[in-house]
């Protein structure tokens, strides 16, 4: 572990938890895209998180493995105004849930609140350290 | 294990480590499957210091036993953010005494107290 080592493992999790609000946005702007049915549709974004570290140590932090791409089949929709309907006067449309996606908006952010804390803590701990002796 | 200044210093690391492992948890506070750590200084370090002809004092990394949520994750944030505050706390009360210790250190060797 390096010096000043919780700071770099609440660094890790504030960009993770950016990571996930990064999706939960991306999400939400695209879930009202519109495909042709001959195409995918857009596909849910979950970033994958994995903890850094070695066994039987004190861990490094967490890391995004991954960005999980969801179902492309989405939904089929009757819609036969839409410039990209089929014959049928079908569309596709992502499989995204307005309510999910804010939820999980809501625990990115206050993941990135708790990392910001443990951030701080961290820092006066490691200033008070710079006052030994002096 | 003697002297204050020893066991300080040997605290003082420990607590760092705590915190290390309360930023680790925290940062894994929604990594599926993760299961939070602990820290135990205090138990080895008590041994030691109890014991006459004293001891190795060391840290023990452990999983931490509270049952799991449904994606196997069992950190809860509340908890952790209690133990960050609080282990900053201790942190800076041990480098209190250490730099009490340090003044009186330097007063003994004809240095100022203060």
């Amino acid at each position: 572990m390096s010096l000043f080592g919780s700071l770099d493992i609440s660094g890790s999790g504030i960009d993770a938890s950016q990571a996930w609000l990064n999706t939960t946005a991306g999400n939400i702007a695209n879930m009202n895209d519109v495909s042709s049915t001959s195409q995918a549709a857009y596909g849910e974004q979950t970033p994958v998180f994995t903890p850094v570290g070695v066994a039987g140590q004190v861990g490094d932090g967490v890391t995004v493995a991954s960005i999980q791409e969801g179902d492309t089949t989405g939904i089929v929709q009757f819609d036969p105004t839409s410039p990209v309907a089929d014959a049928q006067g079908n569309v596709r449309v992502p499989d995204v849930q307005l309510g999910s996606q804010m939820v999980d908006m809501i625990q990115a952010q206050f993941d990135f609140q708790a990392n910001t804390a443990s951030f701080a803590d961290a820092k006066t701990a490691y200033q008070s350290a710079l006052t030994l002796g002096t | 294990m003697d002297g204050i200044v020893n066991v300080l210093q040997y605290a003082v690391d420990g607590v760092a480590q705590q915190q290390q492992a309360t930023a680790n948890n925290l940062a894994n506070a929604d990594t599926p499957g993760y299961t939070a750590q602990t820290v135990d200084f205090e138990t080895s370090l008590q041994q030691a210091l109890s014991s006459p002809s004293g001891g190795t004092a060391g840290v023990v990394v452990s999983a931490d036993p509270t049952a799991a949520a449904s994606d196997g994750n069992n950190v809860d944030t509340g908890t952790q953010l209690v133990d960050a505050q609080k282990e900053t706390l201790q942190y800076q009360t041990m480098v209190d005494m250490l730099n009490a210790q340090f003044r009186l250190i330097s007063g003994a060797a004809g240095g100022s107290f203060s």
